[in-house]
């Protein structure tokens, strides 16, 4: 990914990672790691000035700017602060690159990987207690604690201990000269970032007025606060409220900021440039996130690199012209889509909320739309039970009778068809239905029993495969059978073609529901030359 | 350090003025009637005349309760020397009755040193507290025990309450117990039993007049001419401060910053940023920054929000209003994507994609928090058929499509004849 914005690659590198970097020769040779020093509290080796800041993040030099005066100069107090925007626009890489164009003393620690209080609180702990998860002390943390109180009191002890060595080291500094890697000034910053997903945790009436109050509680002027969050301080609300902190916003990226972001890293400018000329402002009305358009242009690049012998060509008009021609056929489909291909690189980052359970589906509902083949491989007796579910949530259980037969026989099955008025009618508000509620649930039995009516009627077994005429559909080959849907089913369940409901209250079974659209179990019936549409019920 | 430069030394002044909360409320400690007075007397009498006392101090945040009390209870210890003790605890940390115990015995085992048990029991430390409290009595000693966030402590079954208002009741004893709370009906909070042993007396903190406005901008940004400061940079500056004061623009912003929040921290952040703000080469505060802080300050993220979203969002937010204000019932992804279509068909427009695209479009809605499911129920399905709402008014809706720079006049038009 040559052209991604820095943002994104800079976010990557968290803190954790780099001083692991830098460890990662030594730890080669002896397992051991350096104690961590109050050194570590800055970021990254090298130094940054201000002009490498800002023009390593386009487009962003007047929330640079207010940060920077809001930090204030050295040792100065600073009210909270609430660094909010939307998704990629570089809210976390900038501060953290602000701290190490700074070179202050930080602790950064992030709600999604401290993903209940308890860790979250642990984690700021480690971090300033200088206390590195070893082999050596088992993986612990320097302080078990888990309630705020604990936290608070915890925090205040080691809060002091960082700020006195801080000061012990400013006055170090000031006898002797060497000090490029210490860190600068005595106010220790903490920096919450994912704030947003703190509103999903259990406890989360308690623990968000905490984390907004605890400037006020701590009352430390040391100390200085960041917060960075997705979503607007008004989304984060409290029974009693609390004192808001200070809101520093991070717009979306303009058209020309875009473009200034693709632009980098670019081998040859000119030929993107015209490139982006042309793209760039369709693309736009679509999304306008970096992360999402960059992935989204990279194959449209090539496409347009295609008639080019000399990639380093410098594209005067008549070739800019030729280029655009060759392109603009592809413009329109790659349009619609776009996300195809990122879906299943982004979608992870998205609905973090309840995004573990539907990130599977994103996926897959993504993926498969418009080639006829079926786009990774299950075997056929898989593909049968995905059929089975299908119908099973698709068809009303009344008809199930009707539709299979015991014997199995495709003749005896007879559909009545109505085609008055009144039926029409129903047939909308059906459909209406169909849209607003989705696929139906079943509980496992009709799972089985559709699914054993379809193999049988396809003279299909899923012991025996490939021997058609051997005649052992039996009793006999029944409770192998079984076993192996059980386990399909449970696989099918893992890669969300089917979920899992909730039991349902009456019966107090667990109850499935298939996740497919149409168009793809069509695809797998096509696959097995299954007649599917003789067996769904058209209202 | 001499060579430091001037402005700088003169934001950090005003920026450790302006974060530290207490500074500003120094300014009414004089006068009679202000709350400081009235809660010094309370506190000062129970001290000297050696008896038990309860007091709420109500108001909404930010308007410097906590300030006030930290005030008065840094002057009492210094009137009072080794008379006073103060337990300090807050709610938000300490709702939970058995943990509140402890963090009481373990400030008064700090305050009188005494070795504190982290093991033990909540019955031990309850007794623990007692029988202090009777000790600290006999050697005329006042406990004063501060309760931040006062309405969460009267969450559950009240024993921490009632077991040190219980304890208030003997002769012996000899504390002050300070509520201190946002909820201004916390005492109606209290159960019966708690509410008879607290005596009712209750201060209320207002938020700021206009009239001391004045008053205040100049305790909190005039340099004052005995620090280290050079003279005639603190001469100059305090000047030029003086002008924009009496400026009538600076009245008009201070005018609209008062209008929307006229609490005392909301004025400290204005004035906060405003000082972050100072351009530091000549070094002096202008009109500029003071423009700028309240732009800063009074934010409108929905509307934020609504620029940066692209042009296919928009479609799905007007589309949206349409079905609510068509009064279907509910409205998913599905419903959506008809409507979207059936513009599309009557109208031509140039922005129709195809279905995965509208759904990734949809889930960004969902990620600014422009839309939002209706329940959160249904784990288990995809987000198609989850039936969503809009956060958004459609005032806002107008008004966002009206400052978008390039918002195609179709779904101006769309939006205008909805409303």
């Amino acid at each position: 990914m040559s052209n991604e914005g820095s943002p994104k690659t800079a976010r990557r590198i968290t803190r954790l990672s780099a001083v692991n970097n830098e460890n990662v020769v030594e730890s080669s040779k002896t397992c051991n790691f350096k104690p961590l020093t109050i050194n570590d509290l800055v970021y990254g080796n090298q130094t940054m000035s201000l002009d490498e800041l800002i023009s390593s993040f386009p487009g962003r030099r007047a929330q640079i700017i207010e940060l920077i005066s809001l930090l204030g100069p050295l040792n100065s107090a600073m009210f909270p602060i609430f660094v909010y925007g939307g998704s990629s626009t570089g809210k976390t890489s900038i501060i953290l690159n602000i701290f190490r164009h700074l070179r202050r003393p930080f602790v950064y620690s992030s709600c999604i990987t401290c993903y209940s209080p308890r860790l979250l609180f642990e984690s700021i702990l480690n971090q300033l207690m200088l206390h590195r998860k070893s082999e050596s002390n088992g993986y612990s943390s320097a302080k078990r604690c888990e309630k705020p109180s604990d936290f608070v009191n915890s925090l205040r002890e080691a809060l002091s201990t960082v700020i006195g060595n801080l000061n012990g080291n400013v006055e170090k500094a000031g006898s002797k000269k060497a000090a490029g890697q210490q860190p600068k000034g005595k106010v220790v910053y903490l920096i919450f970032d994912n704030l947003d997903l703190v509103r999903g945790w259990d406890k989360s009436s308690n623990i968000l007025p905490l984390l907004f109050n605890l400037h006020d509680v701590l009352r430390m002027t040391e100390v200085g606060l960041i917060f960075i969050s997705n979503s607007s301080p008004d989304m984060y609300y409290a029974d009693t409220g609390f004192i808001e902190p200070f809101p520093v916003y991070f717009p979306d990226y303009s058209e020309d900021d875009l473009r200034q972001i693709l632009m980098k890293n670019q081998v040859n400018t000119n030929l993107y440039s015209s490139f982006l000329d042309v793209v760039l402002r369709p693309f736009c009305r679509i999304t306008r996130r970096a992360d999402e358009l960059s992935t989204a242009l990279l194959p449209l690049f090539k496409k347009y690199c295609e008639p080019l012998g000399d990639l380093g060509a410098i594209p005067n008009e008549e070739m800019k012209r030729k280029l655009f021609g060759h392109l603009q056929k592809h413009i329109a489909p790659s349009l619609n889509d776009t996300f195809r291909v990122s879906s299943e690189l982004t979608s992870g980052g998205l609905l973090s909320k309840d995004n573990n359970k539907r990130k599977g589906t994103t996926k897959k509902l993504g993926a498969n739309e418009s080639s006829d083949e079926i786009e990774f491989y299950i075997s056929t007796s898989a593909k049968y039970l995905l059929i089975s579910a299908f119908l099973a949530s698709r068809n009303p259980a009344t008809l199930d009778a009707s539709l299979f037969d015991s014997t199995g026989g495709l003749d005896n099955r007879k559909r009545k068809r109505k085609s008055s008025g009144k039926s029409l009618e129903q047939k909308e508000t059906a459909e209406q239905e169909l849209l607003m509620k989705g696929p139906g649930t079943f509980p496992l039995e009709r799972l089985v029993a559709i699914f054993q009516c379809l193999t049988s009627v396809a003279e299909y077994s899923p012991d025996e495969e490939g021997q058609e005429n051997s005649g052992g559909i039996g009793e006999s080959g029944n409770s192998g059978l079984m076993s192996g849907v059980l386990l399909q089913l449970s696989s099918l369940c893992n890669s969300n073609f089917i979920t899992k409901g909730g039991s349902c209250p009456l019966e107090g079974s667990t109850r499935y529901r298939s996740n497919i659209p149409e168009d793809m179990a069509l695809k797998v019936a096509r696959s097995l030359k299954f007649p599917l549409s003789k067996y769904l019920y058209r209202r | 350090m001499g060579l430091k430069n001037p402005a700088e030394e003169a934001v950090a002044l005003l920026r450790s003025r302006l974060c530290n909360s207490n500074f500003i409320f120094t300014l009414f400690s004089d006068s009679p009637d202000s709350n400081y007075s009235k809660l010094k007397y309370i506190i000062s009498s129970s001290v000297t005349e050696a008896c038990n006392n309860s007091v709420l101090l109500l108001g909404p945040r930010g308007c410097g309760k906590i300030a006030v009390l930290e005030l008065v209870l840094e002057d009492l210890l210094k009137e009072f020397p080794n008379m006073i003790s103060v337990i300090k605890l807050n709610g938000l940390l300490h709702s939970d009755d058995n943990c509140a115990l402890k963090e009481i015995s373990k400030q008064l085992c700090l305050e009188h040193e005494l070795l504190f048990s982290k093991l033990a029991s909540s019955d031990d430390n309850s007794q623990f507290m007692i029988a202090m409290l009777r000790e600290c009595g006999l050697a005329h000693k006042t406990v004063i025990f501060v309760l931040d966030e006062f309405d969460l402590f009267a969450q559950g079954k009240q024993r921490l309450l009632y077991s040190l208002l219980d304890a208030m009741q003997s002769v012996t004893s000899q504390a002050v117990v300070i509520g201190v709370s946002c909820r201004l009906d916390a005492d109606q909070l209290l159960e019966k039993r708690v509410r008879s042993r607290f005596s009712h007396r209750k201060l209320l903190f207002l938020p700021l007049l206009r009239e001391d406005m004045q008053r205040i901008l100049e305790h909190c940004l005039l340099l004052p001419t005995d620090s280290g400061l050079p003279h005639e940079y603190v001469a100059d500056f305090n000047s030029k401060l003086l002008n924009i004061l009496a400026d009538k623009k600076f009245k008009e912003i201070i005018d609209t910053l008062f209008n929307t929040d006229s609490t005392f921290n909301h004025l400290l952040r204005f004035l906060f940023s405003a000082v972050c703000n100072m351009n530091m080469k000549p070094g002096f505060l202008s009109l500029e920054n003071f423009k700028a802080a309240l732009s800063s300050i009074q934010r409108q993220p929905k509307l934020e929000c609504l620029k940066d979203c692209s042009i296919l969002e928009l479609y799905i937010l007007v589309c949206m209003k349409r079905l609510e204000v068509r009064e279907q019932e509910v409205c998913n992804f599905n419903s959506i994507m008809e409507e979207y279509k059936s513009i599309h068909d009557s109208f031509q427009t140039s922005d129709y994609y195809a279905r995965t695209v509208c759904r990734r479009a949809f889930e960004h809605l969902l990620q600014r928090e422009l839309i939002s499911f209706l329940d959160n129920r249904g784990h288990g399905q995809s987000i198609e058929f989850r039936p969503v709402k809009l956060l958004i008014s459609w005032h806002e809706l107008h008004q966002g499509l009206k400052s978008y720079r390039s918002c195609p006049a179709i779904l101006y038009k769309l939006v205008e004849r909805e409303g």
